[in-house]
């Protein structure tokens, strides 16, 4: 009968001393990580190193032709060829193959180059991207093994050693401070509750909304083009909107591609 | 080191010296730490300090409860979208006539807006007098012509993040799709190229990296919504947990 029980106790440590082993490089990972959400409101994201600057310089007349006004904005931020650009409203947006950006925001008196860059940190990026699983896939069946992996640490802990320095004296004492954290913690913090407002009347119907939504406004037709051939001026009860992009009234000169409607709203 | 027992002559007292040494180390270094966060909270405790003591316009207290003033935003993680102008698309649709979708060029020729907003993040800090330039969530839903049954709007970002606003706080005049704050673009951590801005409600309401503008009858709780967090989120109730 001892050495069965000398067995089991000692199956128990050998597993217990071969899933900790397996555990440490997860643990790392999560409790570094782990540190680093938490202190989240502190900290920010600290997953990316960013930078950010902005010089000035002469004013892009609208006039410019877009590749000479790429051209120019490139050259001033010095990052190379850029992959994109959107020139939109005051602005011409430059986008990079490595996260950077450049954005030219235009006006009389100059331009307002801002220059973005943004590139993930070493171990900690990557271990935040594993923390929080979200691209979820393999991850999360990994990271399911590795709490299992730590449920088994915690509770073959209890058993491992015997007499006064297990659970007769120092492991009990232990264990109950361990699990009196927490519980005294929500008991005297109040719990979750404590912060929980019921949320009542927080569905408003739109028509209660102290918003003018106006009367449908549609804008005349606009001279027939091959990107715009008619706008959905005409009423009609087919419920699908015309494909085509189509300028509405108060969109400004702005074109709206109109999209099916949604098959459950 | 006089009360240092001789661990050479004792050997069997060298593994209890050397935990109790780490024990040590390890609270004083916590309590180091500890320490210093709490003179960087003092630091910055006068701009929270003066926040406190102003009034919004609507009588309640500028600075919801619980919260502490930072001069910037602060760059809070999510899943970031691709950050391009180029390829952006925003779809507005639901429960709407004319749902549409709108790429960058066109979004920034709709009629644009300024507005001074204070945002308030529920891990506590908040962000006062920001600038956001951008097109209201309103003027969307008039150029869809959304329906009179529609009670949420859905605000859809990148890899499928949502959060779900009542109408009545979407509709608000300084509830907008912005893409720029005190006249300067978004970096990617902050949603570029655009995201929303509901600032009434807590800060992970305006989601970054914004893809779409859903209009539905029915509340749809979104990505924090259901993991724990408040459905509606009014700082000022501190609805910061579900």
């Amino acid at each position: 009968m001892v050495d069965v029980k000398k067995r089991w106790r000692a199956w128990l440590r050998a597993i217990h001393r071969d899933f900790g082993y397996l555990a440490i490089g997860f643990t790392l990972i999560y409790a570094i990580s782990g540190i680093a959400q938490n202190h989240i409101e502190d900290w920010g994201d600290v997953s990316f190193k960013t930078t950010e600057r902005t010089l000035a310089i002469a004013t892009i007349p609208d006039t410019t032709p877009e590749i000479v006004a790429v051209k120019t904005v490139a050259d001033a931020a010095g990052l190379g060829t850029p992959t994109g650009h959107t020139r939109a409203g005051d602005e011409i947006r430059l986008d990079y193959a490595n996260l950077s950006k450049v954005t030219a925001i235009v006006a009389p008196a100059g331009t307002a180059v801002t220059i973005q860059t943004r590139s993930r940190r070493p171990f900690i990026g990557l271990a935040n991207w594993l923390h929080t699983a979200r691209h979820k896939k393999a991850w999360k069946y990994i990271s399911d093994t590795y709490a299992v992996l730590l449920l088994y640490l915690a509770l073959s802990g209890i058993f491992m050693i015997k007499g006064t320095l297990g659970l007769k004296w120092r492991g009990t004492i232990l264990i109950s401070t361990g699990i009196a954290v927490p519980v005294l913690y929500v008991a005297l913090a109040g719990g979750p509750n404590s912060q929980h407002d019921a949320v009542a009347g927080t569905e408003t119907a739109l028509h209660s909304v102290p918003v003018d939504l106006g009367p449908p406004k549609v804008a005349p037709s606009p001279a027939p083009s091959p990107r715009s051939p008619a706008p959905s001026s005409a009423p009609s009860s087919d419920p699908s909107p015309d494909p085509s992009p189509a300028k509405v009234q108060g969109a400004g000169s702005a074109v709206l591609v109109p999209l099916p409607p949604d098959d459950d709203n | 080191m006089a009360d240092t027992p001789d661990l050479d002559r004792y050997p069997e007292l060298a593994q209890r010296w050397s935990r109790r040494n780490f024990i040590k180390s390890a609270v004083a270094g916590t309590a180091l730490i500890g320490f210093g966060g709490a003179l960087v909270r003092l630091a910055a405790d006068d701009l929270t300090r003066a926040a406190r003591a102003e009034n919004r316009g609507d009588g309640r207290p500028r600075l919801p409860p619980g919260q502490r003033v930072l001069e910037f935003l602060r760059p809070m993680g999510g899943d970031a979208g691709t950050g391009k102008t180029e390829t952006f698309r925003l779809r507005v649709h639901g429960a709407c006539k004319k749902p549409f979708e709108v790429d960058y060029a066109n979004l920034l020729k709709l009629p644009q807006v300024e507005k001074v907003a204070d945002v308030h993040c529920v891990t506590g800090w908040s962000m006062l007098g920001g600038i956001w330039k951008g097109v209201q969530l309103s003027k969307l839903a008039e150029l869809a012509e959304v329906e009179d049954t529609a009670r949420f709007v859905i605000l859809e970002a990148a890899h499928g993040y949502t959060a779900n606003i009542p109408i009545k706080e979407a509709m608000a005049d300084n509830a907008l799709v912005t893409y720029r704050l005190d006249g300067k673009p978004f970096s990617i951590d902050h949603g570029a190229p655009v995201r929303g801005l509901v600032p009434d409600l807590y800060f992970w309401k305006s989601s970054k990296w914004l893809t779409g503008v859903r209009f539905v009858k029915h509340d749809e709780p979104g990505f924090w919504e259901t993991r724990g967090y408040n459905n509606h989120a009014d700082p000022w109730k501190e609805e910061r947990y579900g």
